[in-house]
């Protein structure tokens, strides 16, 4: 939507990592960790990644509406907004946001093709309703910047654009977290192709001491995606419906 | 809204009316803005949405009016919602306060030092507009909130509902001022740039030094024929492709006069840069970010911006 990350709102909006990883009292009442927490938020990426493809919108759609997702939980309990309702009504408003407005009534059909569960269809009657409360839980602030521009340029300085599809996987996977809400766009990307760098063993140091990047900040990124994937070696289902038992249970 | 106290109307804007108004917890005074929601089954539109994300983004800076918050009411009349803009008050607008001077007994000028500093914060909000890729597309004295006191000027009704094309009647039927019209819109061009907003700059650029407006046409032809009589009637040697717009016809022949003598009392910097911004063909006329660097404004302190 817009051209200068430095001066948007979304580089005024980056959080700490301890504004970020609060568990809201209504949810910790129910014993809700924030394990739990951040397991649910990842849940609610691949969920939305999922409607996207059916609904068939672009990659930018589904990183802003995760991103708003995860903005949502900043400020709101998943006992309040139940994630399930959260989600789709957030891919619906990011697909308006992004110019690539996709009918309430179609993602309605997908809602509950995906699920048999009664208590996770919804109408679009939800949808929009959902869709006003959203809209005040991010205050109005809809324009979010993604690593997706910077990756591509930075590689093809770079010279390493043999790198592209293996950084653009990485990037794809940093939504399962909420690295998007700390750090600045670019720094991700870079943090992305240093990873990728290293898996294919490509020495970047040069390049990189050249960019007088904080690599500081591009090594916490990157040991943060690699504890990501550690943790997902343990197989992650049981402990999603652990969590969303958890969720489910009355107050 | 129990929040606000209405105190009077302060116009009615484009797109609805305009309160002044009281924030009852801190004494604070804002300005609300009402929008009406045309909400169907698809929610809210995509177009107030985008508008709203826009003003959002854009309402950072210390040149634009400040969007302080957005409230959601339910209409229960009609079922349609509105939003409330609620902004920063500022106490008068730019029209007003070279009003106040004119009218004043006997007239005054306008300080030229506060003509520069206008002119330069003037700059400043519409260069982090374009930075943005946002076109303002109607800048006018009456859209240029002034705060007296502080000497700050600050652009408002920011791109509410214009996405394509500048409206030729507000919603309450009041005719839109063609006086800080860009020679390109009035021949209609089919690709607006950020040339149009410059174009603005350099008409209430003369304004405050003339203390009247420079091209004051109260019809599209009026509008041309006023700048056709200033600059000279274009030609292609100066603007590629003017004679191919799809509304130009054959004009009098006009020669340029001289702009010097257009604004009085303007120093020649002044001249120059006001020159820059009236020129033809739109990417030659000078940008808001190149405008800042203009020796015009090298008597400036600029530390203070």
């Amino acid at each position: 939507m817009a051209a200068n990350f430095w001066a948007s709102s979304h580089y005024k909006q980056l959080l700490e990592q301890e504004e970020v990883d609060v568990v809201h009292s209504p949810d910790k009442e129910k014993g809700f960790t924030l394990e739990d927490f951040k397991l649910i938020k990842m849940q609610m990426s691949n969920y939305i990644a999922k409607l996207a493809q059916y609904v068939k919108v672009r990659q930018r759609v589904v990183a802003t509406a995760i991103t708003y997702m995860r903005r949502v939980y900043t400020r709101k309990s998943m006992t309040e907004y139940e994630p399930h309702l959260v989600a789709p009504t957030c891919l619906y408003l990011a697909s308006k946001a992004e110019e690539s407005t996709v009918q309430a009534r179609l993602l309605v059909f997908y809602i509950k093709k995906q699920y048999n569960d009664e208590k996770y269809r919804y109408e679009i009657k939800d949808i929009l309703e959902m869709e006003m409360k959203v809209l005040e839980a991010l205050n109005y602030y809809l324009v979010v910047y993604h690593p997706y521009r910077p990756l591509s340029q930075l590689l093809q300085d770079a010279g390493m654009t043999e790198l592209t599809q293996l950084s653009w996987g990485l990037l794809n996977d940093t939504y399962k977290m909420d690295v998007i809400l700390i750090y600045p766009p670019y720094m991700i990307a870079l943090a992305c192709i240093y990873i990728a760098s290293v898996l294919k063993e490509k020495d970047t140091t040069a390049w990189f001491e050249e960019l007088r990047a904080d690599m500081n900040v591009v090594k916490n990124i990157s040991m943060e995606l690699l504890d990501f994937y550690d943790s997902q070696k343990v197989t992650a289902d049981e402990r999603i419906g652990a969590a969303l038992h958890k969720l489910a249970l009355k107050p | 809204m129990d929040k606000y106290e209405k105190l009077e109307k302060v116009g009615e804007g484009t797109y609805g009316k305009v309160y002044k108004a009281k924030d009852k917890s801190s004494g604070q005074l804002v300005a609300l803005k009402k929008t009406r929601l045309e909400m169907d089954e698809e929610g809210v539109p995509p177009t107030a949405l985008r508008e709203v994300a826009l003003l959002q983004m854009l309402s950072q800076s210390l040149y634009l009016v400040r969007l302080l918050c957005v409230e959601h009411v339910d209409n229960k009349k009609n079922g349609k919602p509105l939003l409330y803009l609620v902004f920063e008050y500022l106490d008068t607008d730019l029209k007003k306060f070279i009003d106040s001077h004119r009218k004043s007994i006997p007239p005054s000028s306008l300080p030229p030092t506060l003509i520069q500093s206008f002119l330069y914060q003037l700059c400043k909000g519409v260069s982090h507009c374009h930075s943005h890729s946002v076109l303002h597309r109607d800048l006018k004295p009456q859209n240029l909130l002034v705060d007296k006191d502080k000497g700050l000027l600050k652009i408002a009704d920011l791109g509410l509902g214009r996405a394509f094309t500048v409206p030729l009647k507000s919603y309450t039927h009041e005719i839109v001022t063609l006086w800080y019209r860009a020679p390109e819109v009035l021949l209609g061009t089919t690709h607006y740039s950020t040339a149009v907003d410059m174009w603005s700059v350099g008409c209430i650029f003369a304004e405050m030094v003339r203390r009247q407006a420079l091209f004051p046409g109260d019809s599209e032809l009026q509008q041309l024929l006023h700048i056709f009589r200033l600059l000279g009637t274009p030609t292609e040697d100066q603007w590629p492709g003017v004679s191919s717009l799809r509304d130009w016809h054959e004009y009098p022949q006009w020669k340029p006069q001289n702009l010097a003598r257009a604004v009085p009392n303007l120093e020649p910097e002044g001249v120059d840069l006001l020159s820059k911004m009236l020129q033809y063909d739109p990417s030659n006329r000078i940008s808001a970010k190149a405008a800042l660097d203009h020796p015009y404004f090298d008597s400036l302190d600029k530390s203070q911006y």
